[in-house]
């Protein structure tokens, strides 16, 4: 903590203090919104964070570490471009490059911390893992027990006949 | 960790009630101590579980708001939601309870005291809610459904519904209470009426997109009955203000009320009233009282106080319509000034002297436009009853009597006399300039321009004919100006005179070389010093003379030769010579006493009886009526001069221009100066002058309507005869008013040339 009021502590639900730029944390509206309506002087505790444990917690740190710089999502985000396509930029790629549960623990958390474009970022790669899928191979990426009667399974694919083509 | 004491531990995330529990708590703490702080514990304790419960996969139900389950991804939150509006809806009945216990200021320093506190929980409460507005009110709101807001905008909704409209008309009589204090000239903390404005002003939400917000509620609960009472207190003001004080008094007393609720607007109102205030604040002032104001305008102008009708033009305005009785007033006014300024300097038709006529005009004119501009601003409509005042005193007046053409006569001579050499008064060029300036501030009121412009080209052609014209770059001036006013055609032939001039100077030079490379040594010694003007037939107002005249010899030399040269150079063209404008002069050799002999400046028709008596001592009239043809009208003018001036003795003794008078050379002239002008004006002559231009008017105005007429006639080849008339005077306007019947009389001339034909239904033909 060599500059106090530029850097703050975050504790996971696990009890492990983190140490971060205050700019970085702030990547989560959960946190700005805090920081920004407690008095100066509550800003010494540390803030915990009891629904992400220390290794989802460091992971999701690691990100807005790399977008600190990216400009805040404005509030009619929802109708641009970034939204509707499923492109992600090489370095998340790389980042999301996990395993299934800690991919879905990201989502959570990104969730729960109310960060927006990792929360895009991470429904995108699980829409690119269902892309070009049957439903059968989607069933056995994400081990989905197929509760359909064979009845019911025609009747949706005639509904969504026009999708396929 | 310091946790706020009573805080339990986190609930279970699927129990409603116990949420709810949990989360009344932190939100009472919030709402009612927040003073007292909050630390990041119970922050993410309570935003936690919100998160928790509106994700967990079921609720048990067992609150009063059992979540029904939609289908499809139904996401949790309507508890919370209705839990919050009771607990809301709660508080505010606590607070309302309160606020009945206060009145004016300390009315108003609890409501706003509270409305602070309650919009400070808002803003906190909407973040820790922030998980609910993100997922269930958004969606919610996508749906469709009425009635479900963001959670700050909830509250605003709820302090609207619980405490607003129970209180605001206490408050409301407060601010008033505390405005008519501050109007009374008291002084007032002005911040809390501020503060009151916008809290008014923050619940005007928009019912079809909470994100927006609209001025509704500010509008009916503070508006409203602000300007009401606005209006009630300047109405009774302003009578009780009449009705001890004089007009000028309450103008200048509205003017610094109007001032003081303008400048009220940026102390503590939203600029949005201005208008509607002013507007209010107008009507009481200004338009109920309008009919007192106007009354007194007659009383300023007569007293001519400058400042005070200024004052009123712009009291008066601000209302609609309420400048135009003023305008009516303000032109009768200045017509009446008008005619009274002509008639106080009125003399008899002839005698009147142009200069002071003019000027009479001119001075009222300035006076008023003066007013105008300082008083009304300048204002066009105001422009323009002058204009029609003027107008209207320029052509009709005691002067003009006898009918509208005077005053154009008038004023051509004015110009002449300013344009004439000799004249003291027009020495300096902007002196110059400026008068005729003036000249043409007249001259646009004038009617019969037609008149002027008879007028103006007849003295015009004396002016450069007897080159007495004062300067040329003076007269360019004037003729620029009147084209700019009237147009090309209108100073076409002011101008091809002006040209003549020019031309002839060039010709003469032309002559005299010509002359003294053609005369031998002996003939140069006897050559009379001459020069011409060429002036063109059809721009000169200019007649031959009406009887015969026999030049003398000397003259005659001259003229053959020039007349040679001339039609040698231009062939096909034809001379006639004005002998009654030219001039000439002779020395009298014939007087010894004095060394030098002395000059008489002449007419040519004088120089023709004076060269006379070169072969004899004594003449009779018969004699020189004989010899010089010269009709009697001119020829007795002409030698009473001489008789006058003593250059002749007549026989007998004071014997008038008639058979049996003769005449003789009178040797012992004597004068002071060396050059004596007998080349004086006849009375008779001007008056006849005037009395032929005015002729010609008549007769010029035909042809001018007949030409119109032919030339509407000839584009529309048929039209109805009203129709014609009103077209004709459409386009004759600018030169003079025709009369009705004039215009019918052209007609009928037209049809009985056969230019026209009658047709059916009223109809006229052209026939070409």
């Amino acid at each position: 903590m060599s500059a106090p009021p530029a850097n703050i502590t975050l504790t996971s639900s696990d009890g492990v203090d983190i140490s971060v730029e205050r700019q970085v944390a702030e990547r989560s509206i959960l946190i700005k919104n805090l920081l920004d309506d407690l008095p100066e002087e509550a800003n010494t505790e540390s803030i915990p964070i009891p629904n992400v444990n220390e290794v989802v917690l460091k992971k999701v740190l690691e990100w807005c570490e790399h977008h600190k710089k990216d400009p805040p999502a404005s509030a009619d985000d929802d109708a641009d471009s970034r939204k509707k396509s499923t492109d992600i930029d090489e370095w998340d790629q790389k980042f999301m490059q996990v395993d299934q549960e800690m991919l879905f623990e990201i989502i959570l958390a990104a969730n729960y911390l109310d960060i927006k474009a990792l929360l895009d970022v991470g429904c995108k790669t699980v829409a690119n893992m269902i892309k070009g899928k049957t439903p059968d191979e989607i069933r056995k990426t994400f081990n989905i027990q197929n509760d359909f009667t064979p009845e019911e399974e025609e009747q949706i694919r005639r509904e969504n006949e026009w999708a396929e083509e | 960790m310091a946790a706020i004491q009573g805080m339990p531990p986190m609930p279970n995330k699927e129990d409603s009630d116990a949420t709810w529990r949990y989360l009344e708590l932190g939100v009472d703490r919030i709402m009612s101590d927040l003073k007292k702080g909050m630390d990041m514990k119970t922050y993410m304790g309570l935003y936690t579980a919100i998160h928790n419960f509106c994700t967990a996969q079921k609720a048990v139900g067992t609150g009063q708001f059992s979540p029904h389950n939609r289908g499809g991804a139904h996401l949790l939150g309507e508890d919370l939601y209705n839990h919050l509006i009771l607990y809301l809806q709660k508080h505010l009945g606590g607070v309302h309870a309160e606020s009945k216990k206060h009145n004016d200021e300390a009315l108003l320093s609890f409501y706003i005291k509270e409305w602070d506190r309650y919009t400070m929980a808002a803003s906190y409460n909407n973040h820790l809610f922030r998980y609910l507005n993100r997922h269930w009110v958004k969606r919610e709101m996508d749906e469709g459904k009425k009635h479900i807001y963001d959670i700050y905008t909830l509250h605003l909704v709820r302090w609207k519904e619980d405490m607003f409209l129970a209180t605001q008309k206490s408050v409301m009589d407060s601010v008033l209470r505390l405005v008519e204090k501050q109007r009374n000239g008291e002084t007032i903390e002005q911040s809390q009426i501020k503060s009151v404005v916008d809290s008014f002003v923050s619940l005007g939400l928009d019912e079809s997109d909470s994100t927006k917000s609209t001025l509704d509620v500010y509008k009916q609960f503070f508006e409203a009955p602000f300007l009401q009472a606005t209006a009630k207190y300047y109405q009774k003001e302003s009578n009780d203000f009449l009705a001890e004080n004089t007009v000028v008094e309450y103008m200048k007393k509205a003017e610094t009320r109007l001032q003081e609720e303008k400048d009220r607007v940026s102390l503590y109102l939203l600029s949005e009233i201005t208008g509607p205030l002013m507007r209010t604040c107008e009507q009481s002032m200004i338009a109920a009282h309008s009919i007192t104001l106007r009354e007194e305008f007659q009383n300023l102008l007569d007293h001519d106080r400058q400042e005070d009708l200024g004052r009123m033009y712009k009291l008066l305005a601000r209302i609609p319509d309420g400048l135009d009785p003023l305008r009516n007033k303000f032109e009768t006014h200045v017509r009446k000034a008008g005619l009274a300024a002509v008639e106080r300097v009125a003399a008899d038709g002839e005698n009147m002297d142009p200069k002071i006529y003019v000027h009479a005009l001119l001075e009222v004119h300035t006076q008023y436009h003066d007013l105008v501009q300082k008083a009304f601003n300048g204002e066009s409509e105001f422009v323009r009853s002058l204009d029609n005042a003027c107008k209207e005193f320029v052509n009709r007046n005691k002067v003009c009597k006898s009918g509208s053409t005077k005053s154009p006569e008038l004023l051509a001579k004015y110009t002449d006399t300013l344009l004439k050499k000799s004249s003291a008064k027009a020495s300096e060029e902007d002196d110059m300039e400026k008068m005729l300036t003036q000249i043409m501030v007249v001259f646009k009121y004038i009617e019969d321009k037609d008149v002027f412009q008879k007028f103006y080209s007849r003295m015009l052609a004396k002016r450069l004919v007897q080159t007495s014209s004062a300067s040329d770059d003076a007269e360019t001036s004037m003729i620029g100006k009147l084209k700019e006013a009237c147009g090309f055609e209108y100073t076409n032939k002011l101008q091809r005179m002006f040209q003549d001039i020019q031309t002839s100077k060039d010709l003469n030079t032309e002559y005299r070389d010509w002359q003294s490379e053609q005369l031998g040594a002996e003939d140069a010694k006897n050559v009379v010093d001459t020069s011409f003007h060429i002036l063109g037939t059809g721009f000169w107002p200019l007649t031959p003379p009406a009887h015969g005249f026999v030049p003398p010899q000397e003259i005659v030399k001259m003229r053959d030769r020039f007349q040679n040269y001339y039609l040698h150079k231009h062939a096909g063209r034809k001379l006639t010579w004005l002998w009654q404008l030219c001039k000439g002069e002779v020395k009298a050799n014939f007087v010894k006493t004095n060394k030098i002999p002395y000059t008489f400046q002449v007419s040519t028709y004088q120089m023709a009886v004076l060269l006379l008596f070169n072969e004899k001592e004594t003449i009779s009239y018969d004699e020189i009526q004989q010899t010089t043809q010269i009709a009697p009208e001119t020829l007795d003018p002409s030698i009473a001069i001489c008789v006058r001036a003593r250059v002749f003795n007549v026989t007998p003794e004071g014997g008038k221009p008639e058979s049996g008078t003769t005449y003789s050379i009178n040797q012992g002239f004597k004068n002071k100066k060396l050059k004596i002008n007998l080349n004086i004006n006849i009375k008779s002559e001007q008056k006849q002058e005037v009395e032929d231009t005015h002729k010609t008017i008549e007769e010029d105005r035909k042809l001018l309507m007949q030409s119109a007429i032919v030339r509407i006639m000839k584009s529309r080849k048929k039209m109805k005869h009203s129709q014609l008339v009103s077209e004709t005077i459409a386009q004759i306007k600018s030169r003079f008013t025709p009369k009705v019947s004039d215009i019918k009389w052209c007609i009928d001339m037209l049809l009985e040339k056969e230019y026209l034909e009658r047709l059916e239904d009223d109809n006229l033909g052209y026939l070409a």
